[in-house]
């Protein structure tokens, strides 16, 4: 069965079969992806995928389910069963689904994969490492082409057609020396094309620099209360932190930092946070949500100020707040007026964070966790790359410690970051 | 597909080859403040076949299961080993050609299943009784995740296997307000096997979570740890999760390659004499693990591997390729998530194993230092240092349990901490929550005995 048939053959015997309101979505996957294994190119994967997502509301009760198969009795089986879910769920007035909205065709990247350029490009990736970081061992380094069609298909008459594909890169290396080592790190770029060598895109060859920089580290002794700037790899970590707590999980179950304060100042007036899906910058952009709704981009925070929370139609409908009018994600840190060299000037003491090794802040906002691959800072210098060094703060007091944002940004494909520079950080050797 | 039937499509194999049909089935339930936010199914079945041509692997994966299929996935996992191979060439060893034969092993219930209606009327039952019982709670969620996973494998050295290993899990996440700002504390019940063979007990599984309440009132009146290097007791849980992430990932024989400092320590003392530590396969000291592994996704007969004895380290894990390359014997170690997944060296039930002191002498012993019971979350690194969060602990003052803390995180370098290690106690508890990320995620086991340390902890 082609696969629009089966979307609207599963919505169809959705609503036969009992469903007062259903939706479909259907994802079809094709990824070729190559694998350096400690510094050799040695896998090469070629996966197909299907995942058919079916919802249905039997009054307003909620059932979903996934199955990976396109078959006539294996949907007719699974339409039946999400059926019964839905029956056997709690009725609850919030379920809902997207209303109608005009029909939408989206595409974008290269649909087709150039598998002779993937292995071109990791091998002078591979190549490069070698001649220019001797000490670096490339432990595991993914290039995958992943193209992904689309379609999603409501009982209002919600029909979006999605046909995109990328180009995804993640190295994880660690330097060695010796019987020493330096800690692992990684980076992750998405790109449209395959137009520029690895080694040269967003921050891969700072990292690999780094990375042989720091096979030897220095124990910092003390406490002390000092500034963070936080790297654009390392940032996205904290604005996860934050978006979570804009979601809907944190809302319904009124355990968010943010629960009042929309409309209201949570950072620092330096702060603006976007989620963009639909900005040509970023190729991991999305056209709709996962409830059914065009994607629009929107401002999360304006210089400072709290305008929107993540909340899917069902977070909207139970908190009584607005839905979101995207998913989150693709987000973007406006850049600042600071150059980053002047940024590191302004520090007396403090850390430049390049990997945080914690968990999530707690629902008060306390963070803690290791500062990895990162350096410490003194008198406007990088001084020695540091090991055994925690760090610990209030994410809220955080937002509006922020002492600066740089002027230069990184653009990842999935996240525009710069560094930003944030004071009164707990900061603490062995 | 019977065995005998999927054991036709060896004939197809002209490489080493491993053919793979899997099927993950999840059920997933997620009632928060009362409200049920989540209640859905998955089934993602496929099948896989991997190939190894000339020191170089093609691998491919189709949702489709039948024979056209499977013709097609052996073909184009070939074909991609020769794109890599025509185009480079690798000094490798052959492969070790171990074969598990036949193995069966379906650990599905035996009782009659219960339909998802039944689930629900049960997790809301049970939220029903935690309001009642439980005063002061501001908001609580309940999550079940269960997961099957059946798989079928045949390898060109001779395996032919098919397992079905289940696990259910229900986390409770307790909240409750101090000075208006909450406080959570979380905790999973459930472990191995499908859902009948869990929660029948209702009055046990509220005892168990009465447990977690009077910890979350505790730690509501909690304070901030001392910072600083301390006497520590780590708790089954912490010493579970210290075996798998701090030492067990930096003894995987990939991460090894890859530049852990542990390459270099073979044979040498890495931890005190009192510490032994094994990652074993399907049953320890009598009893079936939490995540038993009979034969692993190379076709390899589980064994289990002796990491640490007596303070030394004695071995690496590996899948056939790190074998190879190291000279030993593959130990089993190779695992893949889904159907779409290639194996990878993967831990499977990692422990401390018992000492012979007792846990009330452990506390006695310490005049000033905490005992450290639950942990959020855990990662480590190359050079063995790790991070902890821990959710739930109590200080010790002159060897006495006295307040509990708040939320704070520890830290270490794992090869300089299990030197410290004085004291071990004679019980040992297993926790198959949890899963581990590495490309890709998948269940595993963690257990120890409780271990006295110095670490240090994080303060305000």
């Amino acid at each position: 069965m082609r696969y629009r048939e089966a979307v609207e053959f599963a919505l169809a015997d959705l609503l036969k079969k009992g469903a007062a309101k259903a939706s479909c979505h259907l994802e079809v996957n094709r990824k070729q992806e190559m694998n350096i294994h400690t510094g050799e190119l040695s896998l090469f994967r070629t996966n197909e995928n299907a995942s058919l997502s079916l919802m249905a509301l039997a009054g307003n009760k909620k059932g979903s389910l996934t199955i990976n198969k396109l078959g006539d009795k294996d949907i007719k089986d699974a339409v039946e069963e999400v059926v019964d879910l839905a029956k056997s769920s709690q009725e609850d007035p919030a379920n809902d689904i997207a209303p109608y909205q005009e029909a939408a065709d989206f595409q974008k990247g290269q649909l087709d994969p150039d598998l002779d350029a993937m292995y071109q490009r990791l091998q002078d990736f591979n190549q490069e490492v070698r001649n220019r970081f001797p000490k670096i061992i490339l432990e595991e380094v993914i290039l995958d082409h992943t193209r992904s069609d689309r379609i999603f298909l409501n009982s209002n008459g919600v029909n979006f057609t999605v046909r995109e594909a990328s180009y995804n890169f993640v190295p994880m290396f660690t330097a060695k020396e010796g019987k020493q080592s330096s800690s692992f790190n990684y980076t992750y770029l998405v790109k449209e094309k395959l137009d520029q060598d690895f080694i040269t895109a967003c921050t891969t060859a700072d990292l690999l620099q780094q990375a042989s920089e720091q096979i030897v580290t220095e124990k910092m002794k003390n406490k002390f209360m000092g500034d963070l700037i936080i790297t654009p790899d390392c940032i996205g970590d904290f604005i996860s932190y934050i978006t979570n707590y804009l979601r809907d999980f944190a809302l319904i179950s009124q355990t968010s930092l943010f629960q009042d304060k929309l409309g209201k100042e949570v950072a620092h007036p330096l702060l603006t946070l976007r989620s963009l899906p639909l900005a040509p910058e970023f190729p991991q952009g999305y056209f709709f949500t996962n409830d059914g709704f065009a994607a629009q981009n929107s401002t999360i925070i304006d210089g400072g100020v709290l305008k929107s929370f993540l909340l899917s139609l069902y977070g909207a409908n139970k908190t009584g707040l607005a839905r979101s009018v995207n998913s989150g994600n693709c987000y973007k840190v406006e850049a600042g007026e600071t150059a980053l060299r002047d940024m590191i000037a302004q520090v007396d003491r403090g850390l430049l964070l390049c990997r945080f090794s914690g968990g999530n802040p707690n629902d008060k906002g306390d963070f803690s966790g290791v500062a990895k691959n990162s350096y410490l800072i003194e008198k406007g210098t990088i001084r020695y790359p540091v090991s055994e060094t925690m760090i610990s703060g209030n994410l809220a007091d955080l937002l509006f410690n922020i002492r600066g944002i740089s002027r230069e940004t990184v653009n990842f494909g999935w996240q525009i970051m710069p560094w930003i520079h944030f004071g009164g950080v707990s900061i603490s050797g062995k | 597909m019977e065995l005998s039937e999927f054991k036709k499509f060896s004939s197809l194999f002209s490489e080493y080859t491993e053919l793979r049909i899997q099927e993950n089935r999840n059920v997933s339930i997620a009632i928060v403040k009362g409200n049920i936010v989540r209640n859905s199914r998955t089934a993602l079945s496929g099948v896989s076949a991997r190939v190894y041509k000339d020191g170089f692997w093609g691998f491919a994966s189709n949702p489709e299961i039948n024979s056209a299929v499977i013709r097609s996935v052996i073909k184009d996992a070939t074909a991609n080993a020769i794109f890599l191979a025509t185009k480079n060439s690798r000094q490798v060893k052959s492969l070790p050609t171990t074969s598990g034969g036949r193995i069966e092993k379906d650990f599905s219930t035996s009782k009659p299943r219960i339909t998802q209606k039944e689930i629900i009327e049960f997790l809301r039952d049970l939220d029903d009784r935690l309001v009642r019982t439980f005063k002061n709670i501001s908001t609580r969620t309940l999550s079940l995740n269960c997961l099957d996973m059946e798989k079928k494998l045949l390898t060109s050295s001779g395996s032919l296997a098919y397992t079905v290993i289940p696990r259910s899990i229900l986390y409770v996440v307790l909240t409750t307000l101090k000075d208006g700002k909450p406080i959570e504390l979380y905790d999973t019940y459930g472990g191995f096997g499908q859902i009948e063979e869990h929660f029948q007990d209702l009055e046990d599984l509220m005892a168990r979570i009465g447990t977690q309440y009077e910890h979350l009132q505790k730690k509501a009146e909690g304070i901030h740890p001392d910072a600083g290097l301390k006497d520590c007791i780590l708790d089954a849980d912490l010493a579970g999760i210290l075996s798998h992430e701090a030492i067990g990932h930096t003894v995987e024989a990939d991460i090894v390659l890859g530049g852990s400092i542990a390459a270099d320590y073979l044979d040498t003392e890495v931890a005190s004499p009192l510490v032994s530590m094994t990652d074993f396969a399907s049953s320890a000291l009598g009893r079936q693990c939490p995540v038993p592994v009979f034969v692993d996704d190379e076709g390899t007969p589980a064994q289990d591997t002796v990491l640490i004895e007596h303070g030394i380290l004695k071995s690496f894990m590996h899948n056939k390729e790190t074998a190879a390359h190291f000279g030993v014997a593959p130990t089993g170690n190779a695992r893949a998530y889904g159907f779409d997944d290639e194996p990878l060296i993967r831990m499977r039930n990692t422990a401390i194993l018992p000492g012979p002191d007792k846990l009330d002498d452990m506390i006695s012993s310490i005049d000033d230092g905490y005992y450290l019971l639950k942990s959020s979350n855990g990662q480590a690194d190359s050079t063995s240092e790790f991070m902890f969060g821990i959710v739930m602990g109590y200080e010790i003052k002159k060897g006495s349990i006295g307040r509990a803390i708040l939320d704070t995180t520890i830290s270490g370098v794992a090869f300089d901490m299990l030197q410290t290690i004085t004291m071990i106690s004679d019980e040992m508890s297993w926790t198959c929550s949890g899963m581990c990320g590495k490309k890709q995620s998948i269940p595993v086991g963690m257990g120890g005995p409780a271990v006295k340390c110095k670490i240090n902890i994080g303060g305000k």
